[in-house]
């Protein structure tokens, strides 16, 4: 077990960086959660129990529980479309064609972009007034006027989800794709002869092949897009009235415009709490052994 | 319908869907883009002027005389790089010992431990760090906030690395060891070699992620002689609200290194991800 101690050795660079800089600052950050730490309180930092958390849950401007379910929207309806449109775009691209690779650059770049910049570039896009999007869609006679799309309560959370998707399907059909090209030609052939057509084949060999890569992507990518606020951020720092602000952009706006790092840090363990909830409850409910996902 | 016409068909609509992803794709770009080459009044022009007359780089001479974007744009490129570096060394290292770790219990404790600092959201850490920061007067130090991305980073670089190494059978070192290697050397002319792919793959997600990054840096940099480019942009927005022609610019500029490296290492990255995440 020489060998071992080696080994160990060469992690403990990788693990010092992370202790230094993640777990000591989180470790500080959960304890703030509990202090009335904010930046114009300095002088009389003290524990204060849950009161932060108190704070936070029976807030009178913003309601929690509309901040939970704006979180479980935006979290759910990007994973889905994120999802299923990047399924879709990898079981097109499984079989080879001319300037497949120069197409899948142009299709998965949006992997590689900045989502603040995202943000940005949609803002402008779903503008009201100068928006490109309105004005396409009233020349092909699909609306009558403009729509407010990032001014409109009700659509709002659409809008920046929208963005979200955008940015998210390459992703999937860098990974989905991968792993469907894994899959071994002769399942297919041996399926056809048993008689099976194209979406039989679809649900007996081709997800069962690649459940592995979908139970452990879908899951680190939801728990990315939670700590994802970047996009709202830029487009509507949780605005119109609310509607679009989730965890990630309240605890954004403690720590940055309210300087409240208390209630910030609160925010904080909020969220990573529910997801060691949900990725236990997600593990379970999936089945995974540990295998699958180590 | 007979099955010839049918698979035309199919081809048809595979075709149009895929086109329909291109256009999705890159649309949004291409009109910042546009809205980049357009002079002051065009830009608020109504109808929509969807091809300006006399395109213009206006905005991109002022970007880069009004703003300091030239430095920004140094800023960016010298602290990504020499994180993703560093980060891609000690991925390596940290990647290849727990592949070959033999103590079950321990390597899966790591490992658990890598998959959990995914759950952090990175706010939480940002003031405990700031104030570590102003305690060691490293507030305004690029280096020194080259070095905390190398940390935020180095926990999925390992979780891939660590896939990539998992391919490469152990035989193949056990073999060299007989020849007579080290570990450093059979490390170095064996398995490093077979790795080299995924190795561009850890270096081009770094480096991606690190340019990419806003929010540390607006906590962590305040004199914008040492601004990032996410932290330039985020200072054009101002009360007035943004100033698209310059934003649009900007914009564009600041995704082209990106774009480059994903261009470039593509292939790798592919592989890469996909050997990292999963097992599949």
């Amino acid at each position: 077990m020489k060998r071992d101690k080696w080994y160990f050795l060469m992690i403990l660079p990788a693990l010092a960086f992370i202790a230094c800089f993640i777990f000591y600052p989180l470790i500080k950050g959960g304890v703030m959660a509990f202090q009335n730490y904010s930046m114009f309180n300095l002088k009389n930092i003290k524990f204060i129990g849950f009161e932060n958390f108190k704070t936070v849950i029976n807030s009178k401007s913003v309601n929690f529980g509309k901040i939970l379910l704006n979180t479980l929207k935006w979290t759910l309806l990007s994973l889905i479309f994120q999802f299923l449109l990047g399924f879709l775009l990898a079981m097109l691209l499984r079989k080879p064609f001319r300037g497949r690779s120069v197409y899948c650059g142009f299709v998965f770049y949006p992997w590689a972009l900045c989502g603040f910049a995202i943000g940005l570039i949609w803002s402008w896009l779903f503008n009201g007034q100068f928006g490109v999007l309105n004005d396409l869609l009233m020349k092909l006679g699909i609306i009558k006027e403009n729509i407010g799309w990032l001014s409109d309560p009700k659509i709002a959370m659409f809008s920046v989800v929208i963005a979200n998707v955008w940015y998210g399907v390459p992703y999937f059909g860098i990974m989905l794709l991968a792993a469907l090209q894994s899959v071994p030609n002769d399942l297919y052939e041996a399926a056809t002869l048993d008689g099976c057509n194209q979406v039989q084949q679809l649900f007996h060999v081709t997800i069962p092949y690649i459940k592995p890569t979908i139970i452990s992507t879908v899951l680190l990518r939801s728990m990315w897009i939670v700590n994802f606020p970047d996009l709202i951020y830029a487009m509507t720092n949780g605005g119109p009235i609310n509607s679009t602000h989730i965890l990630g952009s309240m605890m954004i706006n403690k720590v940055y415009k309210e300087f409240d790092y208390g209630q910030g840090s609160a925010y904080g363990v909020i969220i990573m709490a529910i997801l060691f909830v949900y990725a236990i409850v997600y593990l379970r409910v999936t089945k995974a052994s540990e295998d699958d996902m180590l | 319908m007979n099955k010839k016409a049918k698979k035309r068909i199919g081809a048809g609509i595979r075709v149009l869907i895929l086109c329909i992803f291109l256009l999705c794709a890159t649309l949004p770009l291409f009109w910042i883009f546009i809205t980049s080459i357009k002079n002051g009044t065009e830009l608020y022009e109504l109808p929509l002027v969807y091809w300006p007359k006399e395109p213009t780089l206006d905005a991109y001479k002022r970007l880069f005389t009004y703003s300091d974007f030239g430095q920004y744009f140094k800023n960016s490129l010298s602290v990504s790089l020499s994180s993703a570096i560093v980060a891609m060394i000690l991925s390596v290292m940290s990647g290849f010992a727990l592949s070959r770790y033999r103590k079950k219990r321990v390597k899966k404790s790591l490992e658990l431990l890598l998959y959990f600092t995914q759950t952090i959201p990175s706010f939480i850490i940002m003031l405990p760090l700031f104030m570590l920061f102003s305690k060691l007067k490293l507030v305004d130090n690029l280096p020194a906030l080259a070095f905390i991305y190398v940390a935020t980073v180095i926990a999925f670089c390992t979780i891939m690395s660590r896939s990539f190494f998992d391919r490469i059978p152990v035989s193949l070192e056990e073999a060299a060891k007989i020849d007579g290697c080290n570990l450093a050397q059979s490390i170095i002319h064996v398995v490093l070699p077979l790795t080299l792919p995924g190795i561009a793959a850890i270096f081009c997600f770094a480096f991606v992620n690190i340019w990419n990054e806003l929010f540390l840096a607006v906590m962590l940099i305040n004199k914008a002689s040492k601004y990032t480019i996410p932290v330039a942009l985020n200072s054009f927005i101002s009360k007035a609200g943004v100033s698209w022609d310059l934003m649009s610019a900007g914009i564009v500029v600041s995704l082209l290194p990106t774009m480059i490296v994903f261009g470039i290492g593509q292939k790798y990255i592919v592989a890469g991800l996909t050997d990292g995440g999963v097992k599949g």
